[in-house]
């Protein structure tokens, strides 16, 4: 059942990625091809090393591919300028980030309005829509403190309202539950269960099983390839016991 | 993203910035502040001294030069002046006789001499010998009483016309007119007195009684060398004049033809500019410590910010993957640098000036600010903030996000 090339949200097709470290090339990604339709929840799971961060630099449009092609949305972003790619990133993706990534001294909203701001929406606008993203995420009331002042679990819904709040097409989350204790990660893998109910598409990159096993799909990366591509649940346990 | 956002976002970034560090901003604010203050202070001494300076020039006349044995102005070699030749009462005659563009040639001559009056004394006032036309050659004015005439210069009378100073010592509250003292041990009738024109370099031209020339001669023994007055008709033709006054002058003095000049034609616009050579030096190195005072608070803008570039990698790292540009994290900074430089120039404007008045207050030294100055100080300072601003905020934008973002 493979999706219409309509819906297709992200092709990687046969992506490397090599860096030179010391007079040495090393390849963190050796031939990656893999296709997310829109509304898919996608774990990418690997141990460290495997070239998942990599995979997700490229795919958030951080870090472009020495070869192969990537497109996102139907746009070929993979030889875009560092300014076109900026926009990119600012309109079509919505980065989760482990450590939340908060700017200290801002409050909650100001946080969630800043991909707006760099959107050049104006003020009054950008505000009405970061109070919306917080609605979401149940945080409105926490709206005026500082990162410092909320919990890490209020943290990371900040940080996935400020995702939200840019209406992107792919909400892209880095061991979104790395840094939170068991019971305030269970309350963010609930949230992104409702978010991939209403419709939005998800890549996760975890190292955790467990984690991977609540997606729908997961693709396990070993050594820069692609060796697992399936129901989440599977290619988990395949990790598990790799 | 358009540039107005930029502008917009990034002053409000970058004052934000700058009051969650108070303490740094405010030294880094200081070292610029400093330097554009001295460069002001400076700059006010000198527009105060050469403006200060102009106006006594002024009063000498332009259109008048004065012939002498030696310059006004003397660098060094004093001593190849001292043999010179006297000039004589004969060459002022012949400078009289063939100077076609002259108007009134005089001979002029001064020494000391104590005067008196009643109970009130003045040691050492310059006394001229002068002949009528004195008051237009040298630029003074009669404000009450009469100048001398011709027959009382012929007649050698004991006349005497005073100085505005001499006046207000010697004649508090009294009228001078009329009344008689003494210039050394000799009674003087005063006929009338000059009008003010204040200093010339520190030394009053207001403290000199002035009388008929042939007075003077026979007062005042012993052979002397001549200054020769001439007020020229056009004051457009001071060259030609003074090419004029060389030919007659080195002929009536038979200076040979191989030899330099033996007498000095000084013109008061030439000290001008002899007065801006002798204090330009000056002036430039007094400019090059303000400049370096800028430049050290420039540095220290330079640091401030690549301590903030290196403090704030991660938020850069954010705001790029939010999709800031590089252009956006460039102009986030330099607006940083420059407000802190702007702020500095503001203030240092206002010290600056500060500094100028109270020097002018309690020296003799007049400091005055023309208005460009301060917008020449405030846009340095701008300048000097742009300038260094640039690297540590072309090193912000050109981080890797990914790297920038992995930093702890």
């Amino acid at each position: 059942m493979a999706p219409a090339p309509a819906q297709t949200l992200i092709e990687l097709d046969d992506i490397a990625r090599e860096y030179v470290v010391g007079g040495e090339t090393v390849r963190a990604l050796a031939g990656v091809t893999v296709h997310i339709a829109k509304g898919e929840w996608v774990a990418i799971i690997g141990q460290s090393g495997s070239g998942k961060s990599t995979l997700m630099n490229v795919i958030g449009c951080l870090d472009t591919p020495t070869s192969g092609s990537y497109r996102l949305n139907g746009k070929d972003v993979s030889r875009m300028s560092d300014d076109a790619l900026a926009d990119i990133r600012n309109r079509e993706i919505g980065f989760i980030f482990q450590n939340f990534q908060l700017l200290p001294r801002e409050t909650a909203l100001a946080n969630v309005e800043l991909p707006l701001v760099y959107r050049g929406e104006r003020a009054k606008a950008r505000r009405e829509r970061a109070i919306e993203a917080l609605k979401k995420v149940k945080l409105e009331h926490r709206m005026l403190h500082k990162p410092t002042e909320l919990s890490g679990g209020q943290r990371q819904r900040v940080a996935i309202a400020r995702a939200l709040a840019a209406e992107p097409s792919l909400l892209l989350a880095d061991e979104p539950t790395g840094n939170l204790d068991s019971a305030t990660g269970e309350e963010i893998v609930r949230l992104f269960e409702e978010l991939h109910q209403q419709g939005h598409t998800i890549v996760l990159v975890t190292h955790e099983p467990k984690l991977a096993a609540r997606c729908p799909r997961a693709v396990r990366l070993s050594d820069g390839k692609v060796v697992g591509d399936g129901p989440g649940a599977q290619v988990a346990y395949a990790e598990v016991h790799a | 993203m358009s540039l107005r956002i930029d502008l917009v976002e990034g002053a409000s970034i970058a004052v934000r910035s700058l009051f969650a560090h108070r303490l740094r901003t405010v030294l880094t604010v200081m070292g610029v502040g400093i330097g554009v203050a001295t460069l002001l202070a400076i700059l006010g001494i000198t527009q105060g001294l050469d403006s200060s300076f102009e106006k006594q020039l002024a009063t000498l006349g332009s259109s008048s030069v004065f012939v002498s044995r030696q310059p006004w102005v003397q660098l060094g070699n004093w001593w190849e002046f001292r043999n010179r030749k006297n000039i004589t009462l004969a060459q002022v005659e012949a400078v009289r006789a063939q100077c076609s563009l002259c108007d009134s040639v005089i001979p002029m001559v001064d020494d000391n001499a104590d005067v008196q009056f009643l109970g009130n004394e003045l040691s050492q006032v310059v006394i001229s010998g002068a002949s009528e036309e004195w008051p237009k050659v040298n630029g003074f004015e009669v404000s009450q009483g009469r100048f001398f005439n011709q027959t009382d210069d012929d007649n050698r009378r004991l006349v005497v016309v005073l100085g505005a100073d001499v006046t207000d010592t010697l004649f508090p509250g009294v009228s001078p007119i009329g009344q008689t003292m003494r210039i050394g041990k000799k009674p003087f009738t005063v006929v009338g007195t000059l009008g003010r024109k204040g200093k010339l370099l520190d030394s009053s031209q207001d403290l000199r009684a002035v009388i008929p020339f042939n007075t003077f001669t026979s007062f005042f023994a012993g052979r002397r060398s001549y200054t020769i007055g001439v007020s020229v008709k056009n004051p457009d033709q001071l060259d030609a004049v003074e090419d004029e006054l060389v030919g007659v002058l080195r002929r009536v003095r038979n200076t040979p033809a191989d030899k330099p000049d033996d007498f000095a034609i000084n013109r008061p616009e030439q000290l001008a500019s002899t007065y801006q050579q002798l204090t330009g030096a000056l002036y430039a190195v007094a400019l090059g410590i303000g400049f370096i005072t800028l430049l050290v608070g420039g540095i220290g803008i330079m640091n401030i910010m690549l301590v903030s570039v290196r403090e704030r990698t991660r938020e850069i790292g954010v705001r790029r993957a939010l999709g800031a540009r590089k252009r956006t994290i460039i102009i986030q900074f330099m607006l940083e640098a420059m407000v802190v430089s702007a702020v500095g120039g503001a203030l240092g404007t206002i010290v600056g000036l500060g500094g100028a008045k109270i020097i002018s207050l309690i020296t003799p030294l007049a400091a005055t600010v023309k208005p460009l100055t301060v917008v020449f100080g405030v846009l340095f300072a701008a300048l000097v903030g742009l300038l260094f601003g640039i690297w540590p905020a072309a090193r912000a934008a050109n981080l890797d996000p990914v790297e920038a973002l992995r930093q702890e």
